[in-house]
């Protein structure tokens, strides 16, 4: 084995080593348990407001008795054409009294109800009194009387008989396409996020136990890099396997409805070829990221320096995220080509790519222009540690080392 | 380039912040041998160490390790103690010690097992499973030490390796160091502690300023400065001052001084004539200590202090 492969891999492997095999680890690797646990607390929080407000909310339409049913009845079958959250609020049908303006506006002060849009007067010309966002659902109550009216003067006939047949694509759709672009961004975004930070404060250690010395007068500084690259890739592996594991098992039960509405949803090369191409560009991601978080944390000798660059290091990443977002969007803008482009976004971007366009020739190209760039990167962080931390003048010849013979 | 010379050097100059601490330094080192580098601190032994070692580049000179003029292509056979002593306190011992072979060159099956072996010999066997930051000082120093002579280097590099230790590990050391040398290695060490140098140095360098003050043996050293002669005169009084060379004081009972170029004789002649006999006499040769500061020069020391 080349001497320079093999001090990389014994670097890799101390750092995955004293990474996995602590208890700390257990934490981080139940992490996204703990976010989903409060995210759950807080959803249900916010679901129980929301049901105690839905419980008492109420369209009122202020009919006669003898027109009271046929409302109801359009009403029935109105509600059908919407899903749950987006249906309007229940329907209530109250007698007229004898100032029915005055009786409408009372319904907005009353405690039992929680009125959100209230219809009085003839059906061809009703008032629609509605409260705040509840522009909608006045627009639901004059369709209502439309339809009721309708109703009424047919007879309760049906006008229109439609036969609805469902048809299923050969292909993906474009839109299908870009929801899939746009969910593979998000996917590599939220676990470089997760993992790929943790790459700034792994030289601080070194740093700090002095063991720097010890490596620097063994291994070239690439090969430390590279191997620290390396072997926190390889945490991010476990991590990955455990929760893709975990995610597999909640794919398989999940209702069919929940698949059927994503039967539209897939990239452009195929999911055969687009696994590994998600793969090799959540890699370079991972990998041009933390070189540049390395890089930049091996220049902290503190704890303190180290967490002050965790917000810049967020903002980046952000920034890469927001940008091969639109890329996703918009797969054949300048802005794309821009992201495809630039070193730090292309693994985002070129994985948009992958759902948005069938073409595979790019994804070669885009690769080794990662995969030079996450070289470069390491190349200018070792120099740039060499010169910094270690105040040696030299290091000429920094990437030859990496594939120097031994 | 040939292999006669384990290391050699040849003007070698490094920079910080326009302050030149290494100054033109040359250096040569015989294979098989015990080599020291002495100076004051900061005297630029550590730095000049580095750049031998390619761990910094130097901004000037030439050098040359174990043959190769580009230092990391002979990193696999060269074993390092730096000055700051570094380990990862979460490790254990025998593992701290396999992964300094493993940098090295070592497979880690071989590296386990000649690390237990090793430190069982240094009678550390019961700390093998600790972790590092469980260990003392002095134990910790020597598994790091162990760590770096583990792969059976061709060249031993040790910055200032005794300090920190107690006399009881100093001799481990000093006999370590002896028995890597009998085992064919060379060491090269540095130190500001003349003891160890002269007990076992075979050459030296001396370094201050920067610059290479000295080459050669601990007796080339001891050599620079003439015999010292102690006199107790039998009969002390007036008059025995004048008959002493001029460099003469009191020290005590006696009298010291150098020995006369003429010799001793023609001197010891004249006292005796004079009455004042010989209690004692005694005609020691300088010690490294002494060549040192005759060496570096109480400036150097006094700017190291």
């Amino acid at each position: 084995m080349k001497r320079s492969v093999r001090q990389t891999l014994t670097i890799a492997r101390r750092d995955f080593i004293a990474t996995v095999f602590t208890p700390t680890f257990l934490i981080f690797l139940l992490a996204p348990l703990i976010m989903a646990s409060f995210g759950a607390i807080g959803g249900l929080g916010a679901a129980t407001m929301a049901d105690s407000s839905a419980d008492r909310s109420r369209i009122v339409a202020i009919v006669p008795a003898d027109r009271a049913a046929a409302v109801a009845t359009v009403d029935a079958t109105l509600r059908t054409v919407f899903r749950q959250p987006e249906a309007p609020p229940e329907l209530r049908i109250d007698t007229p009294a004898a100032d029915p303006a005055a009786q409408a506006r009372a319904l907005f002060d009353a405690r039992d109800v929680e009125a959100s849009a209230v219809l009085y007067g003839p059906l061809d010309r009703p008032t629609i009194l509605y409260g705040a966002q509840g522009e909608r659902t006045a627009d639901y109550m004059a369709e209502l009387a439309e339809q009721a009216l309708r109703a009424e003067r047919t007879g309760g006939a049906t006008l229109s008989h439609a036969t609805k047949t469902q048809m299923t694509r050969e292909t993906t759709s474009v839109s299908g396409q870009h929801q899939a672009a746009f969910f593979t961004v998000f996917a590599i975004f939220l676990l470089t996020v997760l993992l790929a930070g943790q790459a700034v404060g792994t030289m601080a250690e070194e740093r700090s136990n002095k063991v720097i010395e010890v490596l620097a007068a063994a291994v070239p500084l690439e090969s430390v890099f590279l191997g620290k690259l390396i072997g926190m890739f390889g945490v991010a592996m476990v991590f990955i396997a455990f929760w893709g594991t975990i995610a597999a098992q909640i794919g398989t039960v999940l209702p069919a409805e929940i698949v059927q509405a994503f039967r539209d949803v897939g990239p452009a090369v195929g999911f055969p070829i687009f696994v590994p191409l998600f793969f090799a560009y959540f890699t370079m991601a991972y990998m041009l990221l933390g070189a540049v978080f390395l890089g930049v944390g091996a220049q902290a000798s503190t704890i303190r320096e180290i967490q002050m660059l965790s917000l810049p290091i967020t903002i980046l990443q952000v920034a890469m995220f927001g940008w091969a977002s639109a890329a996703a969007s918009n797969p054949d803008s300048w802005v794309a080509r821009a992201a495809e482009i630039f070193p730090l976004s292309s693994p985002f971007a070129m994985a948009a790519h992958a759902a948005n366009a069938p073409e595979l020739w790019p994804h070669a190209l885009a690769l080794a222009w990662q995969l030079l760039w996450v070289s470069i990167v390491i190349w200018l962080s070792a120099g740039w540690f060499r010169r910094g931390v270690l105040q040696s003048g030299g290091g000429k010849r920094g990437w030859k080392t990496l594939f120097q013979r031994a | 380039m040939t292999e006669e010379l384990a290391l050699s050097a040849t003007g070698l100059v490094k920079k910080f912040g326009g302050r030149r601490v290494v100054d033109g330094v040359d250096i040569a080192v015989p294979k098989g041998v015990i080599y020291g580098v002495l100076g004051p601190n900061g005297a630029g032994k550590t730095t000049t160490l580095r750049m031998l070692l390619g761990i910094i580049e130097p901004d000037g000179g030439q050098r040359t390790l174990l043959g190769f003029d580009r230092p990391r292509q002979a990193s696999d056979r060269v074993g390092y103690l730096p000055e700051e002593r570094g380990l990862y306190p979460a490790m254990k011992a025998a593992e701290a010690v396999a992964f300094m072979g493993a940098l090295r060159g070592l497979d880690w099956r071989t590296g386990r097992k000649r690390a237990r072996e090793m430190l069982a010999d240094a009678g550390m066997a019961d700390a093998a499973d600790e972790k590092i930051r469980k260990l003392s000082k002095g134990m910790a120093q020597l598994v790091q030490l162990l760590g770096s002579v583990m792969h059976r280097p061709e060249l031993l590099v040790l910055d200032e390796p005794f300090s920190g230790l107690d006399p009881v590990n100093q001799e481990k050391l000093e006999k370590l160091i002896l028995a890597e040398r009998d085992r064919g290695a060379t060491i090269l060490f540095s130190t500001h502690v003349m003891a160890h140098a002269e007990r076992l140095c075979d050459r030296l360098t001396i370094i201050a300023h920067g610059k290479r003050q000295f080459e050669g043996t601990v007796a080339d050293a001891r050599g620079m400065l003439p015999l010292q002669v102690h006199y107790v005169p039998h009969h002390p009084g007036a008059g025995l001052r004048a008959l002493l060379p001029g460099d003469a004081e009191a020290e005590g009972d006696g009298w010291r001084f150098t020995m006369p170029g003429e010799g001793i004789e023609t001197l010891l002649s004249r006292l005796i004539e004079a009455g004042h006999g010989i209690s004692g006499l005694s005609i020691e040769r300088p010690s490294l200590h002494d060549a040192f500061v005759r060496i570096v020069g109480r400036d150097a020391l006094e700017d190291a202090a």
